[in-house]
């Protein structure tokens, strides 16, 4: 079976060379949107996106963000709002900010790719060195950046994978039978 | 090497993007996978042998081509490990022969 969703989900690749070539403010709010309407946890909308295009800032960026290759047109940052989960007493460490981040990234870069336009996401960055760079406010945690431009023609630089998997290995069904481990 | 050689190699910039480049590393290498750290330090000499060329011997030279040529293929290598390590050997070799030619100990040489 195939639509254009299905198409997107599997041809989507995470790019790590791009060029020069400028993304448009309307593709930029496009892709924005998309990562507005991913759910978040109790609906708290807690994750907030910083655009980041200033050449001279994105130079910074990249020199403590060891696991970033490209040099993008745009950077975007997702963080957590900690004042919001604050307001709701939910905990700084609660595990549905990375979730909520990562469900926002990845409409993001399908929003992307349906546009013709290349992603690739960095979490291997420092927050503490980042947190100055941007002088991003004291309840803002920095979780991933969305590297966002057109991907170069040739790129060697695509991770080969361990192994070949498909979902059938990922995937188990209904009770795990007494040998398995499980309890 | 008779006496040190000082080409101003790299400049302040270049040599503080490294530091941040170490520093970070190190902050993440704390809760990354083990595999990683080659990796880092891999992508620190591709980046410092880049910042080399233009002023480096040619008893450097070779070296610093070869990294900023088979670095970027090894990043794609990080699951073959046999082809991974034949990279790392190959890179040594170099270093070594690097070490060799500046200290003016190959075969041949006039001192
Ligand atoms: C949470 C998360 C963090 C990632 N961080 C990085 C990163 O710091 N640097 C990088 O080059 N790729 C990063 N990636 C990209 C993965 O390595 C990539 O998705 C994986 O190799 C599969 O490639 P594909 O998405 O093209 O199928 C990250 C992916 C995820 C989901």
């Amino acid at each position: 079976m195939s639509n254009a969703v299905l198409d997107a989900i599997r041809k989507r690749r995470v790019v790590r060379e791009m060029t020069d070539e400028p993304v448009t403010q309307a593709q930029l709010e496009q892709i924005l949107d998309a990562g507005r309407w991913a759910p978040t946890g109790g609906n708290m909308r807690q994750n907030r996106f910083v655009v980041v295009q200033d050449e001279k800032i994105k130079g910074l960026i990249y020199q403590v963000a060891p696991g970033m290759f490209q040099r993008p047109p745009v950077i975007i940052l997702i963080c957590t709002d900690l004042g919001v989960a604050r307001a709701h007493q939910i905990s700084d460490d609660s595990l549905t900010f990375p979730m909520d981040v990562g469900k926002a990234a990845q409409n993001m870069a399908l929003a992307a790719h349906s546009l013709g336009l290349a992603t690739g996401p960095v979490t291997s960055f420092s927050q503490s060195a980042v947190n100055r760079i941007l002088n991003l406010p004291e309840a803002f945690v920095p979780h991933m950046f969305i590297c966002l431009g057109h991907a170069a023609e040739v790129s060697q630089f695509n991770v080969r994978p361990w192994q070949r998997i498909t979902w059938r290995d990922l995937t188990f069904y209904d009770r795990f039978p007494s040998d398995s481990g499980g309890e | 090497m008779s006496e040190e050689t000082s080409n101003g190699i790299i400049s302040e910039d270049q040599a503080v993007e490294l530091l941040a480049l170490f520093v970070s590393s190190a902050q993440l290498l704390m809760h990354e996978p083990a595999h990683y750290g080659p990796l880092r330090l891999l992508t620190a000499t591709e980046r410092l042998s880049a910042m080399m060329l233009e002023k480096a011997t040619e008893e450097t030279r070779p070296f610093l081509e070869l990294a900023i040529e088979r670095i970027p293929q090894m990043h794609v290598q990080m699951s073959d490990v046999p082809a991974y390590k034949a990279g790392l050997e190959e890179l040594n070799a170099a270093i070594g022969d690097c070490l060799v030619r500046r200290a003016g100990l190959e075969e041949g040489a006039s001192q």
